[in-house]
């Protein structure tokens, strides 16, 4: 034998065996799978410094905006008439000029940024971007601006990951998936939740669960977690007052918080989808003065009687829980919330959408609750449950992150009985938003901006095409690996098909051609039992649930594959080939 | 050749992980460092301008300003959200402002995180109270009692109890009174005044044994005590103990002379004894004198009290005639000579007259002078 084949029986054999693996020579395959292991783990170990670092420049980012406020805004809770209209102004001038000429890429809240980073530009963001972001959203925070810093933390955090990345001069793939590890540790130091920071970048920004990043996902959120911790304080975001659902029945009143969260929902991302492309298209002078005039009107709003909706709002946030409003006031307040919102992030001035989605949901919520215990005095639901509640509900209705929007709730408030009024409110709000708003506003704000990035909403409700909707049944004869060559072949007619699956024992397929039977009977071989002659030709096979592209993977390679039983492996269910994937393909795509 | 290329890549950094992992971790470290200085910095400010804010919180709420005080501590919140005494502070404030909801909400805020805190407890109790939510005030109340408290803690328990017995008197639960006074007066301070608040609740709650035994614990210290003498003589009269009530209001008269309901009520006492046929240890002569003044008393009254007068007597007398009637028809025999012939009439005349004031104060209203005398004494000697 000395290691050539003598016969096309053994040549047959050698290349089925031979086809699963790469065509690299034996000493660099071990060395490349050695080396992919070591980058993984690598990989690991970066992530938990780009956790550190992405903590370290939240924390910065917040005292950065404490600053700002403090100096730009007053000491005070109460602020003066002049500051109110001024700050927010003037910042806004500074802003524009900043954006316009030294950080062009820091206007907006950063998600979709990050996300075209994943998926155009191969991980990379410019680590200019993190420096705008941090200058011009602390700003513009800290002047009073209606927006928030968790986005642009997100973007900091994807920033910092994308540069450390960079002069780690890692793989293209790595380097894609970089982007989200920071952005999770970003998101989860600034919210102080790293479960809903992982749950919020797989759903928004991954798009889909992956177990290679989603440990170093983990790990980010929460080493950046610790460190912010370790200098502002364990604290939660909010101090929650009791909740409690004293009767099942009180579902219906979070649901009724769930209609108008829906609702509030799609007015308020239909006001940026329908102000944005307006204010984008306004001559190029007038976007020095966009998130100026933005500020005036916010100061306005604030001089009118609403102070409230000036810069994240956290601290109302706190007061709406603990009933510090009425309820008109409280649904006033969301009103405004929102045309501030609306104001500072259509001007395009830098600053996440998170804490105002947080804002408006609380007020709203409160306001429910105070409406709801006014005709219902007897409700046991606390103005703080249904504030939380309805944090959730604009998280599912606006942003559209159902599961983020559930866990954050029950990682706010530490209180998992409120998981079912949570559950209730959000359902009702998501569905509403998703009927009357087909698109998500992160898919609009990226389409609006000329991108097609693939939308996480439309991914989970595409068609999936599985194998059975291409298999065929199995009508044709099936050969026992047991029988004889002779006894196989006395079988078969001329109506037989060309190529014959083979049932293997105990478990296993194989597959022979009619044309090979008859060689390896002329070779003398007749007597000789299928299993001995077929012996390292394994057919992998299917399971009718699997997803079609699976079989793709086996079609070109192996004539026929079996679609088996998953409870029976040696029951076949069907069969499939390659012409059998492509033409369903090809009737779906004609569907 | 791209497979090449990458393996390239691998090895330029897998040759310098080592290096780069410690490069990472001391940028890392002078990062941390950084930071660490900054926030030193944002936290000493934080903690300068919340200090700030309280102490200006502080002065307006003790100067009564509680609009500005909420504004400020508010804003001390803004620099030490979790900071206790602001919370605290801040719900003080909203309750003087009456925003008795908002500042529900601060306090079980801070009950969550301290339950056992006496100031919280006793807030909530009085915010319950305000609410007429009784068994909320009351958790609150009995958990006040046994809280930690700063300073004297004894003190303050002491008080949160006083308070909550002030709160069951009013809304009548007095047997719940009663069992927190006695509770109460086995802890007292070897104090007079203390005794004679304690009896003087006692007193309210309807328990005069027990208030007469506060009073006099008081006179033990005190012997000249007028509150407590008055107190004592107060709860002697309302235990029919006039004797002994005639001494104690007399010397609380005589210790304090301006004290003008204890000076009536040593009339009436004075006029109780001077009235009561029933008393040991007085002449026939005087007995029948007292009849006869008590029978003249009772015809008077029926007179201010036509009303009265038409009734008849109990039922369970088996009075056939009206008052009126009885008393006219028994008037001949109610003389000096008519009672000695026959002493029975001694407490047939003091029965009718005992009828005729419980009759005419059931219908005209409370007595006054004699009458009110006759009526006490014949409530003392009900069912003899």
């Amino acid at each position: 034998m000395d290691g050539a084949p003598n016969s096309q029986t053994e040549i047959l054999v050698e290349t089925a065996q031979a086809e699963p693996v790469t065509s690299l020579p034996r000493w660099s395959r071990g060395a490349l799978l050695r080396s992919v292991f070591r980058e993984e783990r690598l990989f690991l170990v970066l992530s938990v410094f780009i956790g550190i670092f992405s903590g370290l420049a939240v924390v910065c980012f917040r005292f950065a905006i404490d600053w700002c406020r403090i100096y730009l805004l007053g000491s005070g809770f109460t602020l003066s008439t002049t500051r109110m209209l001024l700050a927010p102004s003037l910042a806004g001038l500074i802003i524009a000029v900043l954006v316009i000429h030294v950080f062009p890429l820091a206007r907006g809240s950063g998600v979709n940024q990050t996300k075209a980073a994943l998926y155009i530009y191969n991980g990379y963001i410019p680590l200019r971007t993190a420096i705008g972001k941090f200058i011009t959203a602390a700003l513009a925070i800290g002047s009073g601006h209606s927006l928030g810093p968790e986005d642009p933390s997100l973007q900091i955090g994807a920033s910092l990951a994308s540069a450390l990345g960079r002069r780690m001069k890692l793989s293209r793939d790595r380097m894609r998936l970089i982007a989200p590890v920071g952005a999770a540790a970003g998101l989860a130091a600034a919210f102080n939740a790293p479960i809903s920071a992982v749950l919020f970048v797989i759903e928004e920004v991954i798009g889909r669960w992956t177990a290679g990043i989603l440990g170093s996902v983990v790990l980010s959120a929460v080493s950046s977690v610790v460190v912010m911790r370790w200098f502002l304080g364990s604290e939660s975001m909010f101090r929650i007052p009791p909740v409690q659902l004293e009767r099942p029945s009180e579902l219906i009143a979070y649901s009724i918080l769930g209609v108008v969260g829906g609702f509030a929902s799609v007015a308020f991302s239909s006001g940026i989808a329908t102000l944005r492309p307006p204010c984008k298209a306004l001559p190029r002078w007038t976007q020095y003065f966009q998130p100026a005039v933005a500020g005036l009107l916010i100061g306005i709003i604030a001089l009118l009687g609403a102070p409230q909706v000036m810069g994240a709002g956290y601290v109302y946030i706190d007061e709406a829980m603990h009933g510090q409003f009425t309820w008109q006031m409280l649904a006033i307040l969301a009103g405004l919330k929102i045309v501030a919102t609306l104001l500072s992030f259509v001007t395009g001035t830098p600053g996440g959408m998170f804490a105002p989605t947080l804002f408006i949901g609380a007020m709203l919520g409160a306001a429910v609750c105070g409406a709801e215990h006014a005709l219902l005095p007897h409700l046991s639901g606390s103005p703080g449950t249904y504030a939380l509640v309805g944090m959730g509900v604009l998280f599912a209705g606006f942003l559209r992150a159902p599961m983020t929007s559930v866990f954050m709730v029950l990682e706010v408030s530490g209180n998992y009985s409120i998981i079912l009024p949570v559950m209730v409110a959000n359902t009702f709000s998501y569905l509403i938003s998703r009927g009357l708003q087909p698109i998500p506003i992160f898919d609009v704000l990226t389409r609006q901006d000329g991108l097609d990035l693939p939308s996480t909403e439309e991914q989970r409700e595409e068609g999936v095409l599985r194998v059975e909707d291409a298999m065929r049944p199995a009508s044709d004869p099936v050969l026992d690996a047991e029988e004889t060559l002779e006894h196989a072949v006395q079988g078969l007619d001329e109506k037989s098909p060309d190529v014959l699956l083979v049932r293997q024992n105990p478990t296993g397929w194989s597959i022979v051609t009619k044309q090979e039977l008859e060689i390896m009977i002329k070779e003398g071989k007749g007597g000789e039992i299928l299993s001995s002659v077929l012996a390292g030709r394994q057919v992998p096979y299917l399971h009718p649930d699997h997803p079609l592209e699976m079989a793709l993977r086996y079609v070109d390679r192996w004539a026929l594959v079996p679609v088996v039983n998953r409870a029976d492996f040696r029951k076949l269910e069907g069969l499939v080939s390659e012409h059998d994937v492509l033409a369903r393909y090809r009737d779906f795509g004609e569907g | 050749m791209a497979a090449s290329e990458k393996e390239t890549g691998l090895r330029y950094y897998l040759k310098r992980e080592p290096l780069i992992l410690a490069a990472l971790s001391a940028l890392a470290v002078l990062a941390f460092l950084g930071v660490s200085g900054l926030s030193r910095i944002y936290h000493a400010q934080q903690a300068a301008l919340g200090n700030r804010w309280f102490t200006r919180g502080e002065a307006d709420l003790k100067a009564h300003r509680y609009e500005l005080a909420v504004n400020e501590f508010r804003t001390a919140l803004l620099y030490s959200r979790d900071n206790y005494t602001y919370q605290f502070e801040l719900a003080e404030a909203l309750v003087g402002l009456k925003r008795t909801n908002e500042a529900y909400a601060y306090l079980i805020n801070l009950w969550e995180q301290e339950p056992e805190n006496g100031l919280v407890n006793l807030e909530l109790a009085r915010i319950a109270v305000q609410r007429g939510e009784t068994e909320e005030a009351l958790r609150h109340y009995h958990n006040a009692i046994y809280a930690i408290w700063p300073g004297d803690h004894e003190v303050q328990r002491q008080n949160a109890r006083l308070e909550l017995i002030e709160y069951l008197l009013s809304i009548n639960a007095k047997t719940r009174a009663q069992a927190e006074l006695i509770a109460l007066a086995e802890n007292l301070a070897d104090d007079p005044s203390q005794h004679v608040r304690v009896g003087d609740l006692f007193g309210q709650a309807q328990d005069y044994e027990h208030a007469l035994a506060e009073y006099r614990l008081s006179l033990k210290l005190d012997r000249h005590n007028p509150a407590a003498l008055a107190g004592a003589g107060r709860a002697a009269f309302l235990l029919g103990r006039y004797d002994l009530a005639q001494r104690y209001l007399e010397a609380a008269v005589a210790a304090n002379p301006d004290d003008t309901p204890s000076a009536d009520l040593l009339k009436t006492t004075e006029l109780v004894l001077k009235m009561d046929p029933f008393r040991r240890r007085i002449s026939v002569a005087e007995r029948h004198r007292m009849v006869i003044e008590a029978f003249a008393a009772a015809g008077e009254r029926l007179k201010s009290c036509p009303a009265a007068g038409n009734l008849r007597g109990p039922v369970s007398s088996g009075a056939q005639e009206s008052l009126t009637e009885n008393w006219v028809k028994m008037k001949p025999e109610i003389t000096v000579q008519g009672l000695r012939r026959n002493p029975d009439f001694v407490e047939a005349a003091m029965n009718l007259v005992f009828d005729i004031e419980r009759q005419a104060s059931a219908a005209c209203g409370p007595p006054t002078g004699i009458d009110i005398a006759l009526l006490l004494i014949s409530k003392l000697h009900e069912g003899n």
